[in-house]
Formats: structure tokens, sequence, C-alpha cells
């Protein structure tokens, strides 16, 4: 299974550099391809000088968007499967083998790493944020029928049947709990591993209040309007 | 006609001219022109039919008949709004298809540069993991 790890950056110059040979050392197999989101600070000079596979969006379209060109051109490359890591660097490279494991033994289409399968609370989760994500999760549970305990992971990974519907379907914006409403309606199977992750070690998040409530929104519209949706037809 | 009704028909005949005039100069394209010639047409009618006008007001029970043409002008412009709405949602997937395509081709066409310069196997490490 020929694997591609892809990381959506965002103004990542100060963790890419880290994150790049952190995958080398604990995961050396695998094709690293950096999405820059339109980044204005030092990720767009550093990308040549990292040796990785790398594409440049001239402006920036959202971490959704940033996902699906990955997506695309995994596609376009012939790969199997992709992971999808942040690019702060809090999501470790040692977790890829655990990630990949479920796709390689056809018992999911994706697979998601979860901070909460087992812990009440993390403890490097603000309470505010961790109770939207304990109703968020609830709630994503009942749409989709399936156990949803981390609905704002950044931890994916998505193998063939998923690569194919998504490198056209993937949603933009921040796209992870309605990812998980769009698998459902599509018959992808998601299934949540538990890890753990690192504090974001450097850089800034690029959720701005402005974003967060922007994404908050749609979220709401998404969460009536995706169960109505038909499945995607085209799943060549 | 009173002089309220003879400024509603002029204001209507401006419109509808302006729309036309506008997609004349292509400045408007015939697509998007629909709805404001419906909107300007649906305006003069009102306006020179005072008796229709008078019944609508008189079915929502309007007292001031011309208060029914205002409803009529606010319902267009909403429907209007909402119809350029679409169209920039249209758009705005459009401008995303056609930065993730230039952003792939330029990938590929660097890829491609770099494939030509040195093989592949010693830009990128290109190893699979064997299914297990």
């Amino acid at each position: 299974m020929r694997v591609l790890i892809l990381i959506p950056a965002f103004n990542e110059a100060a963790a890419l550099p880290g994150l790049v040979a952190e995958i080398r050392s604990d995961a050396p197999v695998h094709d690293i391809l950096v999405v820059d989101d339109g980044s204005d600070d030092e990720t767009r000079a550093l990308l040549p000088a990292l040796g990785v596979r790398w594409i440049r969006l001239p402006e920036r379209l959202g971490p959704g968007a940033a996902v699906r060109v990955g997506l695309r051109y995994a596609r376009q490359r012939g790969f199997d499967a992709v992971v999808r890591l942040d690019g702060d660097g809090q999501h470790p490279a040692r977790l890829l083998p655990a990630l990949i494991e479920p796709l390689m033994n056809r018992r999911a289409d994706v697979v998601i790493g979860s901070r909460f399968t087992h812990a009440r609370r993390s403890p490097s989760t603000p309470r505010g944020r961790r109770v939207v994500q304990r109703c968020l999760g609830m709630v994503l549970t009942i749409l989709t029928r399936g156990r949803v305990t981390d609905p704002t992971s950044g931890l994916w990974a998505f193998g063939p049947q998923a690569l194919a519907v998504l490198a056209e379907h993937h949603p933009s914006g921040y796209p992870e709990p309605e990812l998980r409403l769009f698998l459902s309606r599509n018959q992808l199977r998601a299934v949540e591993i538990p890890v753990t992750m690192r504090e974001r070690p450097a850089g800034q998040t690029s959720l701005t209040a402005r974003r967060t409530s922007a994404a908050m929104a749609r979220l709401i519209i998404h969460l009536l309007v995706v169960p109505l949706r038909g499945a995607v037809r085209d799943r060549t | 006609m009173d002089r309220l009704q003879v400024a509603a028909v002029a204001i209507s005949i401006a419109l509808l001219i302006g729309v036309l005039e506008l997609v004349r100069r292509k400045k408007l394209t015939e697509e998007y022109s629909f709805v404001w010639i419906l909107c300007a047409l649906a305006l003069l009618g009102l306006s020179m039919a005072r008796g229709l006008l008078d019944r609508i007001a008189l079915g929502l029970g309007i007292h001031y008949p011309p208060a029914a043409l205002l409803l009529v002008v606010i319902l267009f412009v909403f429907v209007a709004s909402v119809s350029f709405s679409v169209v920039i949602s249209r758009q705005r997937q459009q401008i995303d298809r056609l930065i993730e395509d230039t952003a792939l081709l330029d990938a590929r066409l660097r890829e491609l540069e770099d494939a030509a310069r040195a093989p592949e196997d010693e830009i990128y490490s290109k190893s699979t993991v064997e299914d297990r």
C-alpha cells in the first residue's frame, strides 16, 4: 500500500522542518506532501528546501480545500492511502502505523485519531472548548450512528475507497465535523483510534475568533443539511 | 393617472430600458439580466393596471394600494439578492477549483522539470509499504 503523508500548512514555517524530520525518522517509508495554504510567512521559501513533495495554493482556501488538493494529488500520483497530519506538529509521527493498520486490514475506509476515546478530559484542552466538543460529538454520534468522541481531530487516514470519493468531495473550511456526516451519508466506514497528541510546539493556530465563529455557523447549517443531501454518485 | 402612477410607470420603463442597455453594452450577461427584466415588467404591469394593484392590496388587507406596490418591489429585491448569492457561491466554487487546479498543475510542472534534470528517485524517497 503506497501511503502519502499529507500536511496542510498555513504559516507553519516554525514547525514544519521539525515535523518533516520526525516523519523521516519514525516513518521513513512514506512520501510526504506539504500543501501550503497560501501562507504569508517563511513557509513559502522553506518548501523547496525541505526535500519533500509540495503544493502551494496561491490564495488561502482554508484547511478543507488544502486537504482536498492533497487528496487529488495523491490520486493523480497513484497513492492508495493518505494520512493527514496537522502542520503544527501536534500529531506525533509515531502514530502513523496505528492509523494505517485498520486501512490495511480493510476494517475501515477512514481512521481518525481521537484524543478523547477514554479520558474524561484531556488536560491540554480548555474546559469550555471541551464542553462544545463533547456536545458536538454526541450530536454527530447520533447523526452518523457511529462513535464520535473527537469531532475536531485533524488526524485522519484515508483508504482507497475514501480517497476516490474525497479527492472530489472533501468539504471546505474547517472540514472535520462535516466530513464525519459526509462519510456516514456515503457509506464509508470510519473508526476512531485512541491517540495522545502534543501541545502545539511552535507557531500560531489559524483559528481566530472570527474563523471559529464562522466555522460554528457553517457547522450548524451542515448538521441540518448534510444528512438531507443524497450520497455522491461518481464513485469511480 | 395620478402623479404617483405616472412616476411608477416612468421608473419601471427606465429600469427596463436601463437593463436592456446594459445587456446591449455587454456589461450585464443575458442570464443575469433575466431577473431584472422580469422585475421591471412586473412593476410596469402593476403601475399601469391600478385595478390589479387595488385588488391585490384589498386581498392582503392593505388600505393604501401603493404600499402593495412597495411590498412587491421589496419581494423582487429579495429574490434578486438571493439569486446573486447563488451566483456568488457558484463563482466562489469555480474560483476555488481554479486555484486548486493551478496549484496541482504547478506542482506537476515542477516535478516534471525536476525529473528532467535528475531521476525522480533521487529527489523523493519512493518506497512503498507492502500489504501485510
